[in-house]
């Protein structure tokens, strides 16, 4: 049974997953969903088109799973909304189309933005040679370009334009990345890390100016063929603008509805002028903030569906605080220990730079000194491109950053967004734990004589010795009597190797050491030379997390 | 009786069913040898060579016991055990229904005896109540690849083909001490680099990855799904796939690769704890080794320790889209299977003890089988129950209103095994009457009304289907101990005294006859095997199906195409939703659950060898030393360890190859040790199969070690 219309407008990767997270919980069919969607494409992963441009993914496996039109859900594809008429309850087109909503979801994400730069005209398209990267046609034109262009210009260090550069430069353009300020990602490094991912992007041959302002950029022909900056000039035969995002807000500030950065929502996504207009994703903002992170997105997303569905009064969907029966992983942990302005953000706000040669995560809260409670440690090393911080209090990590760091920056997502105590002292965050298990040595002599040699019949050194004692001689006669060897046979080479011993070291059985007489020490080296580390690469893998 | 010859059969314990021979006449002198057979060449472990102790276990029950006023089980004849059974049985049906009495069988029966309980409980009982404890085992395994491949046979290629692999990725599955022996045909993959072993802890058989034979990935717990999404990602968005393979052989690729577009490996990374480039470096080699990109061949292998969760048929069903991905299934050397666990795991699910299945892997509610099977058993179709409730829920309901109000056991102890096992030990007193047969006093037996004792392995004949799908002889070598009957002679006696008219043989042979006419045209389909003809050949078994008497039997499984409408492999498009339960504040680490070499399931056998009890004698918490200081956990300390269902003790033992986030306990004990009372009975929605192996568990120190 139908009852109420839903209107999503924007069919991106927050629109469509919410579609498909609605439409999930109401197996009663209430809902009735409209899909309207600017692009023209089935939904796609935006978050991978720098992974598109550096040449690492297909285009075709960006395409997202998106629930069928049908007329429980009617997807729009092309069709841009262009006003929202809220006491109407309906929402225009720009084909003049007339879609009426119960509760209207705004989830039209943010577009690239446009420096107002010379060169670039703040109507109107870019000029040839320029582009954003932001929608599949701009990686497309991207990738298209880079097939006869050598120099690359990109505006913007933070994480895409990082990406961008990283990819450009790995498809052998030599890439100028230009920064405004002095910390490459600055949203999320501070100088010592910034500092550190700097040394590892010239690393990758990337020419790295920061403090820079382009002053202009340089067309012929409709065509750029440089940029300026700083009276210095660079020919390019590419530009990407990787300037940040503007949250999608024009028919909901034409209104009348709260806008700041994006529009303004309650801790219910709806907007505090109108209880049946909700937002999510990059066009919302929330109290704590967007972070404009995918999992953001479809955390509220999701949350928005379960609110829905458990709402029945027709007029004012409800204001209970959001318990959903199974929150994600980092929201449930979340939950027990953060204010409610926190919950939102809580495990959302990992961020992981995707390119090759750049290890860089990110996650929660930033050391701040006015906060006694905070541990926070540190472990720079700029010579070896790795730098760690992680802030710990009340025995939780609630931040880090990690440079350089591989299995210790995944370690640490887990730490934080599954909020698993941490070590006593947090410094051994920092790195892989050695781990305590020593190798055995190969050497007979060495081996102490409890040393399991055969696991699967728990046969012992001593086992073996006791077997040659006896007067086994062969591999297939120790086998018989000690058992070792019959499980999986991976013991046969340290089995023959104990039989070489004593065959050569007590050929009739009778002489010490292996003889009776010297007693069980004597068959065994002591204790100390029994085993040995093994190299620190391998003890390293022994453990994780 | 003399048998001067030795006896050919197989080990009593795991699904590998090593072969070995048993030599002499009386229990006290059994000889137990290994004996040549493609799957453990000779070898066995320490649970193989022991094996025969139990024969001779000195709590042996060899008299039927009934619990007096007193609460204490005494002896009882054959006679008044069965009589008692029998009415308490009419009684209560005449009183609550049919459905009022469940039977539970086990896994580790033999096919004759699966087969004769499934139709004791559908025929003579007339109750649709009837599981076993292969749900706790193989049920996700079963419900993902029937769905997606057609049929299901735990490994559908001969154990040996994995010997020429490039490649092998295992995941949830510790065979270095579950199975030691099949670790032979891991070690060409290994040799090529390729054992891929993707277990939270660094297991014995993770530990086989060292020194460059392969890769070990330590995965959060509960997130198995999210590597193979990622994987699945990364072959597709570095066109990896086989792509003839795809459109040839399979439907739904398109849907399945939409789905796994939302799992790139950066963001698996923040789910499951393995770094990105180490995905990548995974995929890459599997496919690599795929046939379409030159390789010798690759499998993908899962066991317990993904499929026993809540999302356990979808965790196999992304093992099952990845395999086609890179085109393994049908194609000699390369493959997808489940490494059964049970002795007679595979066969134990193929003739009818499973609440929703008839003899030959027929669905009970298809009315073709239950035309072919009532006739075959010479009753009425109608006659035959439907669908029962899956272990878990059968369990649950013991004793409540509705519910039954008796149950008989055959081949489990629950009371160890089951999870939450806390309130199934509560639901099994509440019960009016409990029949267990055993032939140990098992914990669950000692909970019983009454008890049936039954024959052991050396003492009966019959088949066992190994984890290959290969039918193999089971055989006697001594008689059983005076008063000590097998559980055909059971059912048959309470049959007689309740279903007069159907019949119930008691010669395993006979009944074998009976079951493969029964299978006949299903999808276990034995009907071209007799004990006879298992019999006759130097090296017995056969691998299903066995459609006739000159039928060469099934080596491999979808050579030609898959058993599905289409012929094609269905791709099923599955998500990741996280564990049923996962950390909390008052519960902030995951308690992991597993066996050891020297013990098998519930430890009723094993824990009455004295030399498999000296290897380990008790149960034990394996802690990783960091999160040990930080709960002031000593090496040797007593530990509490609490989750929503319980407490239980236990020592903790250092261990750094463990996750510092999650602590590892063996399974094998009963009483305060006894990890199952505080596991989750949260059950995967498709297959029913409960979520043993990750649940939020807290952990205080109890007692310092005296040093």
């Amino acid at each position: 049974m139908t009852d109420k219309k839903v209107v999503v407008v924007g069919n991106g990767m927050v629109g469509s997953r919410f579609v498909e997270d609605l439409v999930a919980r109401d197996p009663d069919e209430r809902f009735q969903i409209t899909v309207l969607g600017a692009e023209e494409y089935a939904p796609y992963n935006r978050v991978l088109l720098s992974e598109v441009v550096a040449g690492n993914v297909g285009v075709a496996s960006l395409t997202l799973p998106s629930t069928n039109d049908s007329p429980r859900a009617r997807i729009m594809r092309g069709t841009t909304a262009i006003a929202l008429d809220r006491r109407g309850r309906r929402v225009i087109t720009a084909d003049g189309g007339v879609h009426p909503y119960d509760y209207v979801v705004l989830a039209a994400g943010s577009k690239a933005r446009i420096p107002a730069t010379r060169g670039l005209s703040p109507i109107g398209g870019l000029p040839a040679g320029v582009h954003a990267l932001r929608t599949l046609d701009d990686a497309r034109e991207i990738v298209a370009a880079t097939v006869n262009a050598r120099r690359a210009v990109v505006v913007g260090g933070g994480v895409l334009g990082l990406e961008a550069a990283c990819g450009l430069a790995k498809r052998g353009l030599r890439v100028t990345l230009l920064h405004g300020s002095s910390n490459v990602m600055g949203r999320q490094l501070g100088p010592e890390a910034a500092a550190v991912v700097a040394r590892a992007v010239a690393g990758l041959d990337i020419d790295l100016r920061t403090d820079v302002v382009t002053e202009q950029f340089v067309l012929r022909d409709g065509r750029v063929t440089a940029v300026r900056f700083a009276a210095e000039q660079i020919d390019t035969d590419l530009v990407v603008l990787a300037c940040g995002t503007i949250p999608e807000t024009v028919i909901a500030s034409s209104a009348g509805l709260s806008v700041a950065e994006g529009v303004v929502v309650n801790r219910n996504l709806a907007s505090p002028d109108d209880p049946c207009v909700f937002a999510i994703g990059d066009c919302a903002q929330p109290s704590e903030g967007s972070s404009g992170l995918i999992a953001q997105g479809w955390e509220q997303s999701r949350r928005l569906a379960a609110q829905l569905t458990r709402s029945r009064a027709p007029e004012s969907p409800t204001l209970i605080r959001d318990t959903p029966r199974r929150p994600s992983m980092a929201l449930r942990i979340a939950m027990e220990h953060l204010s409610s302005a926190q919950l939102d953000a809580r495990g959302t706000d990992v961020v992981r730079l995707k390119a090759a040669g750049l290890d860089v995560v990110t996650m929660g809260a930033r050391p701040d000194a006015a906060n006694s409670a905070q541990r926070v440690v540190r472990l720079s090393d700029p010579a070896a491109g790795r730098f760690l911080e992680v802030v710990v209090e009340d025995g939780r990590l609630t931040g880090a950053v990690c440079v350089g760091s591989g299995q210790v920056g995944a370690d640490l997502v887990v730490t934080y967004t599954r909020g698993t105590p941490v070590p006593t002292d947090p410094a051994y965050l920092l790195l892989r734990s050695l781990g305590g298990t020593p190798a055995t040595a190969n050497d007979p002599t060495a081996m102490p004589e409890d040393t399991a040699v055969c696991r699967c019949n728990g046969v012992t050194k001593r086992d073996i010795v006791t077997g040659w004692r006896d007067g086994a001689a062969t591999l297939d006669q120790i086998a018989s009597v000690t058992r070792a060897t019959t499980g999986c046979g991976g013991c046969k080479e340290a089995v023959a190797g104990l039989i070489d011993w004593m065959a050569k070291s007590d050929p009739d059985r009778s002489s010490s050491p292996i003889g009776g007489a010297g007693g069980e020490n004597s068959v065994t080296a002591p204790k100390h030379a029994v085993t040995t580390a093994k190299p620190l690469m391998h003890s390293a893998e022994t453990r994780r997390g | 009786m003399s048998r001067p010859d030795p006896t050919n059969t197989h080990c009593p314990y795991c699904a590998l069913q090593c072969a070995m021979s048993l030599a002499g006449d009386d229990v006290s002198e059994l000889e137990v040898k290994g004996r040549d057979f493609p799957t453990n060449n000779g070898g066995m472990c320490q649970k193989g060579w022991t094996s025969a102790a139990v024969l001779s276990t000195p709590d042996r029950i060899t008299s039927p016991l009934i619990k007096d006023a007193d609460g204490e089980l005494r002896s009882a004849s054959w006679g008044a055990a069965l009589d008692l059974v029998a009415a308490q049985i009419r009684v209560t049906q005449e009183k609550y229904g049919e459905d009022s009495v469940a039977v539970f069988g086990g896994g580790g029966l033999t096919n004759e005896k699966a087969y004769a309980l499934g139709k004791f409980a559908r025929t003579v009982l007339r109750t649709p109540n009837i599981d076993y404890n292969g749900r706790f085992c193989m049920a996700s395994a079963a419900a993902a690849v029937n769905r997606s491949l057609g049929i299901d046979r735990g490994l559908p290629f001969p154990l040996t083909d994995l010997g020429g692999a490039q490649a092998i990725l295992l995941l949830g599955s510790n065979v270095a001490e579950t199975m030691p022996p099949s670790l032979r045909h891991f070690a060409g993959a290994r040799e090529r680099g390729g054992l891929v072993v993707v277990d939270p802890r660094r297991s014995a058989t993770a530990a086989l990855t060292e020194d460059g034979a392969g890769m070990h990935l330590q995965p959060v717990p509960g997130t198995d799904l999210v590597v193979l999404l990622a994987l699945l990602h990364i072959v597709w968005a570095e066109n990896l796939a086989d792509r003839d393979y795809l459109s040839d052989r399979t439907s739904g690729a398109g849907d399945v690769r939409r789905s796994v577009a939302t799992w790139w490996p950066e963001r698996a990374e923040q789910v499951c704890g393995i770094a990105a480039d180490e995905l990548r470096q995974v995929a890459r080699a599997l496919a690599a080794a795929s046939a379409s990109r030159g390789g010798t061949g690759a499998y993908i292998l899962t066991g317990r320790g993904v499929e026993q969760s809540t999302q356990g048929t979808a965790t196999v069903t992304a093992a099952i889209n990845l395999a086609l991905a890179l085109g393994l299934p049908g194609r000699q050397g390369s493959g997808y299977g489940a490494i059964t666990g049970q002795g007679n795991g595979q066969g134990g699910r193929e003739h009818g003890q499973k609440s929703d299945q008839l003899p030959g892997y027929r669905k009970i509610d298809d009315p073709l089988a239950r035309a072919h099977v009532a006739k075959v058993w010479g009753v009425d179709p109608a006659s035959i129950p439907g669908p029962g409730k899956p272990a878990v829920q059968l369990l649950q309901d013991l004793g409540t209103s509705g519910g039954p109000k008796i149950l008989m056991v055959h081949g489990s102890n629950l009371a160890v095994s089951a999870p939450n096992a806390g309130n199934v030990i509560d639901r099994l007193r509440s019960l009016d009457m409990l029949v267990v047969c055993d032939f140990v006093p098992s914990e669950t037996a000692l909970l019983a009304d009454v008890v049936l004792p039954v024959t052991q392995w050396a003492e009966e004949e019959g088949t066992m289907t190994s984890l290959e799908g290969r039918v193999i002889r089971r055989r006697k070598a001594l008689d059983p101990p005076e008063g000590v009957r097998s559980e055909l002679e059971v059912l048959a006696e309470l049959a007689a005294r309740l279903a007069p008219s159907v019949s119930f043989d008691t010669d395993p042979s006979v009944v074998f006859d009976e079951l493969a006419r029964a299978s006949a045209g299903g999808p276990a389909d034995y009907s071209g095997l007799s004990h006879e003809r298992l019999d006759s050949e130097p090296v017995s078994g056969y691998y299903w199906p066995v459609p006739r008497p000159d039928h060469p039997g099934t080596p491999r499984l979808f050579q030609d195409g898959f058993p599905t409408t289409d012929g094609k492999a269905r791709m099923v498009a599955v998500d990741h939703v996280g564990p049923n339960e996962d950390l909390r504040a008052d519960a902030p680490i995951y308690l992991l659950t597993g066996r050891v070499l020297s013990h098998y399931q519930s430890g009723a056998q094993t824990r009455r060898i004295s030399e498999l009890n000296r290897a380990e004698p008790a149960p034990y918490v394996e802690m990783h030393p960091l999160l040990a200081i930080r709960l002031g956990v000593d090496d040797g300390d007593a530990v509490r360890l609490t989750t929503s269902r319980g407490s239980i003790e236990a020592v903790a033992r250092w261990n750094d190859k463990i996750r510092p986030d999650s602590v590892f306990m063996p399974f094998h004990w009963g009483g305060s040790g006894s990890v199952n009372q505080i596991t989750n009975d949260a059950t995967d929605p498709i297959s029913g199969m409960p979520e043993f192996k990750v649940c939020a568990v807290d952990v205080q120190c109890l007692a310092k070690v005296s040093r």
